[in-house]
């Protein structure tokens, strides 16, 4: 338990001492929002700055955490984990520590796009929706650890998983109704919303921080916090439960797949990666 | 002698290429064994298959006795590692990388702060401490990871390659730390090198080629049985001195400015030239080196500095 929170520290220090990195990752969202918020305007939404918050601050989460959760590759390729696995640390402890850094670090940065969203009008009626806010982003942040761990172990080299990663995590940010309204996508785009996990984290995280949990059905279904398919509906509640799933998978998938990695054949590149020596 | 590192027909093979072909030895505890050979000779596999990164073939590896196969965590705790390209976390400080590897082995917090200012000092890198690794120099770091593959007290530091692209008086400095350790601490060195003159210090060298073990002695043992002595007579009555050789058995090499004789004892030669003491103007005796006994057994020079 001690290593996974020292890996956690380390990851946080990292976190902070990167400053371009740092100021960027809370600069963009608020592009975003000046960008976006235009779009959000309908005749059931009041305040479109604190929905398009809501929506930038959850993927927000997601992508802070899928990049710590998946900055296990760079310790990979710059030879630190040989000497994670020369110690006799378990390599349990050391995913684990991934997946904490990647929910703490996440949800520091959607709470600091939120608090800066407070200058522009968001609030909360009820002190108790700030924690539910916070449990909401590091439920969300640990799903998607699991997730961006596997995609590290899986891809083993860093050129690979930077195409890799653009390629998945362009798109689930897209297409998840976080920038854009999945109502104003077009047919087969919309489709393919419904199979993005993302997209019930939105909706999930909507509902809990801008407090629509108690609004008729049928309202929900005009704001996108409850997703129709077909004649099913899709309620904030079910799509925690549909969270839940897939991160409990992806945590499971990702730390087999980590503990049963040769990473004696990984090396800088791919060149090298056998030694006979 | 009390082994603390024993091998016994060590193979270890990738699909039909075998790396390591059967080989045994044993390390003595408190001793410095250092590993000689060509790149591609089995070195790096037998020092990763020490520190439980690859699987062997077949064999039996222990290390302080326990089995480096079935005993992983316990062989771990005991060993330190030095690897020949860095494994430090560019990305945190001097103190953070101690401070993250005590965690990894468990140091008890109040010895921390103690081993972190020991270490430093040994490698003489405590006004750095505070620096991150990214900005220290080669030399430097290769201090940073001894610093660190000691903090946790093992019974073996393996160093693979550990002066391997270093100028001379870091690799001087990096000598006198492994030395001083040993001495010291009673700390068992473990490491591979290019270079002949570092392998002269050890106590103990195993001359690997082709994933064999062709030679394991110490090396005044090796150069004695391997290499002669050759003395280089300069001489102003060349008929003479030949005669004087020829009459003795001594076989000679003549070359423009002197005569070059290989000599299995110098007492012996003394002998005979002193029945003549004039007749040569200046004596000069070479006595073999390791890198003579590695020509002789492999037949080939050992290529120095490179990466193996």
């Amino acid at each position: 338990m001690k290593t996974v929170f020292a890996l956690c520290q380390r990851n946080l220090k990292d976190f902070v001492r990167n400053k371009p990195r740092l100021i960027l990752s809370i600069i963009f969202p608020f592009f975003f929002i000046y960008v976006f918020s235009s779009i959000f305007q309908n005749e059931y939404i009041e305040n479109p700055i604190s929905l398009m918050l809501a929506g930038i601050a959850i993927a927000t989460v997601f992508d802070v955490t899928l990049r710590i959760s998946s900055s296990t590759i760079d310790d990979m390729s710059s030879g630190f984990m040989k000497e994670v696995l020369v110690s006799p640390v378990s390599r349990l402890s050391i995913a684990g520590g991934q997946f904490l850094s990647g929910a703490v670090i996440g949800t520091m940065n959607g709470m600091i796009i939120l608090l800066g969203g407070v200058l522009l009008g968001f609030r909360v009626t009820s002190p108790l929706t700030v924690l539910y806010i916070i449990a909401a982003m590091v439920f969300v942040g640990f799903v998607f650890a699991g997730f961006g761990l596997f995609m590290a172990t899986t891809t083993k080299s860093t050129q690979t998983f930077q195409v890799v990663s653009m390629a998945i995590t362009m798109p689930m940010t897209f297409l998840s109704g976080a920038y854009i309204p999945v109502g104003d996508l077009p047919n087969v785009l919309q489709i393919i919303t419904r199979f993005n996990p993302l997209t019930y984290a939105v909706a999930m995280f909507r509902s809990v921080s801008l407090e629509w949990g108690g609004l008729p059905l049928e309202q929900q279904i005009h704001l996108g916090v409850s997703i129709e398919i077909g004649n099913f509906v899709v309620t904030p509640m079910i799509s925690a439960l549909i969270l839940l799933g897939f991160g409990a998978l992806f945590l499971l998938l990702s730390t087999l797949a980590f503990m049963r990695t040769d990473f004696s054949k990984m090396s800088r590149s791919a060149g090298d990666a056998v030694d006979w020596g | 002698m009390n082994p603390i590192i024993e091998v016994q027909n060590f193979t270890k093979r990738y699909g039909k290429f075998t790396a390591v072909d059967d080989i045994s030895f044993q390390v003595e505890e408190g001793s410095i064994f250092a590993f000689l050979g060509p790149n591609g000779a089995g070195k790096s596999t037998t020092i990763n298959t020490l520190c439980t990164i690859f699987e062997k073939t077949e064999g039996t590896l222990r290390i302080d006795g326990k089995d480096v196969s079935t005993q992983k965590n316990e062989v771990r705790k005991s060993i330190g590692v030095v690897f020949q390209d860095s494994t430090l976390d560019k990305k945190m400080t001097v103190e953070e990388n101690l401070r993250m590897h005590c965690v990894f082995y468990r140091v008890p917090k109040r010895e921390v702060e103690e081993r972190i200012a020991f270490v430093l000092e040994l490698v003489e890198l405590s006004e750095w401490r505070r620096k991150r690794v990214s900005a220290l120099s080669g030399g430097m770091k290769r201090r940073v990871e001894i610093a660190r593959g000691l903090i946790h007290f093992p019974k073996v530091l393996f160093l693979d390659e550990p002066t391997t692209g270093l100028d001379p008086q870091t690799r001087a400095h990096i000598w006198e730390y492994i030395v001083k350790l040993q001495k010291e601490k009673n700390i068992t060195m473990f490491l591979t090198t290019h270079y002949m003159d570092e392998a002269e210090i050890c106590n103990q060298v195993a001359i690997m080629d082709g994933g064999k073990i062709v030679a394991n002695d110490r090396p005044f043992e090796l150069k004695k049985q391997y290499t002669k002595d050759r003395a280089y007579i300069t001489t102003e009555r060349p008929e003479e001195l030949e005669r004087l050789l020829r009459a003795h058995n001594l076989e000679f090499v003549q070359k423009p400015k002197y005569y070059r004789v290989d000599v299995d004892s110098v007492p012996g030669l003394l002998q005979v030239l002193g029945d003549q003491k004039d007749v040569i103007t200046d004596l000069e005796v070479k006595k073999g080196t390791l890198n003579d006994v590695f020509l002789e057994i492999t037949g080939k020079e050992i290529r120095e500095g490179g990466e193996s």
